[in-house]
């Protein structure tokens, strides 16, 4: 896959937990133009192993001197995050890909409701430049644990104005999801991004309240889980890989130097999808690509976030 | 004789079934789409409330409206023409919210004006639930002079614009609400290939 070149031009600590990267071109160019709501992923070499985690980009995607984007610090997770904080300084060189979008605004919509719940403000951040741009009808609903955790919400006053309504959770303020959607013209889109339980109450209130799907989006990477390890073949390589606890079953297949699909890295977007020639035992599908039917039938996986129990686990790679 | 075959754009037409989970409803019918909405009324019926708005038809051998009184108990409307009910929809729409679902039966014609008033409020046509009944006589858009022809039975028919015989193919507009017509005789003028009617 074609990576871009850039450099670390500033590191800001956003908030106790968040920090603020602002990549430029390393050539000092351009970089390419992207749509509200795109990530990229970005290549880390954690200790001789690579690990790509996707990030939204955020700000205005007319501006294309940097990019910037803000990373949560996960303490307990596979230590990408942890790396980019402690880690990652200005001037330092980093690969990234280049921007694709799987969480884009509906543009025949008549108004947009969108929801944050914590770091899932940032793909946010580049839609409300275009929905500003384009003069279009929007709320900004911004959910977080306490004042010191509201990441960006001097700059989002400023850019939303009225739009813009906080919900401080230690200050017993809490969205009503059932009344803020049961409310809403026709014509209207709904967009969530944040910890699962929020992503799910919103799609099941949505969806209770008789919004069609094609009104309802919503965007949630999930970060490799941890798990056991185990062994796969791969049927066209001709050889065996064991996957760590602690990686991926798509980093195994890159460190063991083959070359596999990918784009999102985090279960979303289906393009490293893998066919399963044989199994002897479970898969276990963290994937919120395929479909209930497609998971238990155990011919697909998908390599980014699953893993699988068993010694038999033949690939069409 | 044509059959139809794989083509995206073409609309693919259901039977009415109610939405498990709504906070209102809207039937739109015309002529025999009364029958798509007396069986809609024989399903479980939702807690929801609803609304028909009905275009009764002259030609119509049953009074679907006078069976649609007695079963409906509810807001129904009966209306003379495809106008009114999309006059009816226009004043109506605005004030709904989310939650409301919307069911179209119909001559093809009459789904996709009733589409077409409601895409103002926001409402996409992915959205409406579609039931194809009483006939399949096609819209059709000339695309020599972009004149829409209406109520075409036949495999070529003739457009109203510019008096071309046109070939209907199964490529719809959901925009124009009416399928792509081609000049059928542009390469050898005159020869025109059997005129038959297979959208009776």
């Amino acid at each position: 896959m074609s990576m871009i070149d850039v450099k670390v031009a500033a590191v800001e600590q956003v908030t106790p937990l968040v920090k603020h990267f602002t990549f430029v071109k390393a050539d000092g160019s351009t970089l390419p133009p992207f749509s509200g709501g795109s990530h990229v992923v970005i290549s880390m070499d954690i200790g001789g192993r690579v690990h790509r985690n996707p990030y939204s980009l955020m700000g205005s995607p007319l501006a294309t001197d940097a990019y910037h984007i803000s990373v949560r610090k996960q303490e307990h997770s596979r230590g990408g995050s942890v790396f980019m904080h402690e880690h990652v300084s200005v001037g330092m060189p980093m690969k990234i890909t280049y921007p694709v979008n799987l969480f884009a605004l509906a543009k025949k919509a008549h108004k947009h409701i969108l929801i944050a719940g914590g770091i899932g403000i940032t793909p946010f951040m580049s839609q409300i430049a275009d929905l500003e741009r384009l003069g279009a009808d929007y709320e900004l609903h911004y959910a977080f644990r306490s004042a010191e955790h509201g990441a960006f919400v001097a700059q989002l006053e400023k850019i939303c104005g009225r739009r813009l309504h906080c919900y401080i959770d230690d200050q017993g303020k809490r969205l009503d999801l059932e009344t803020l959607l049961a409310s809403q013209p026709l014509g209207t889109h709904v967009y969530v991004c944040g910890p699962g339980s929020m992503v799910t109450a919103v799609l099941e209130t949505a969806r209770n309240l008789g919004w069609p799907e094609r009104h309802i989006h919503n965007e949630q990477f999930l970060s490799p889980p941890v798990g056991e390890p185990f062994n796969i073949q791969l049927a066209k390589s001709n050889i065996e890989i064991e996957v760590p606890a602690d990686m991926s079953m798509l980093e195994a297949i890159e460190a063991a130097g083959v070359e596999a699909d990918y784009l999102c890295r985090g279960g979303v977007c289906g393009r490293c999808e893998l066919d399963v020639l044989e199994s002897d035992g479970a898969i276990l599908h963290n994937d919120h690509f395929l479909t209930d039917t497609e998971k238990v039938s155990c011919k697909k996986i998908m390599p980014c976030v699953s893993r699988a129990k068993g010694k038999r686990l033949l690939i069409d790679l | 004789m044509e059959r139809g075959y794989w083509i995206k754009s073409k609309p693919i037409y259901q039977s009415l079934v109610w939405h498990n989970t709504a906070t209102s409803h809207l039937v739109v019918a015309q002529g025999q789409g009364g029958m798509a909405v007396l069986k809609l009324f024989q399903q479980m019926h939702p807690k929801q409330p609803v609304t028909v708005l009905y275009e009764q038809q002259a030609e119509s051998d049953v009074d679907y409206a006078n069976t649609l009184n007695k079963v409906t108990n509810e807001d129904l409307l009966v209306l003379e023409s495809t106008q009114e009910v999309v006059s009816v929809l226009k004043k109506i729409m605005p004030q709904k919210h989310m939650g409301l679902r919307i069911y179209v039966a119909g001559s093809e014609a009459f789904i996709w004006a009733v589409a077409e008033a409601v895409k103002e409020c926001g409402v996409e046509d992915g959205d409406i639930m579609k039931e194809l009944t009483g006939t399949l006589a096609r819209t059709i858009y000339c695309v020599h002079c972009k004149a829409i022809t209406h109520n075409i039975k036949t495999n070529v028919g003739k457009c109203s614009g510019c008096g071309r015989m046109l070939f209907v193919r199964d490529h719809f507009s959901r925009n124009l609400g009416a399928y792509m017509g081609l000049m059928v005789d542009a390469e050898s003028p005159g020869e025109l290939p059997e005129i038959e009617e297979i959208y009776p």
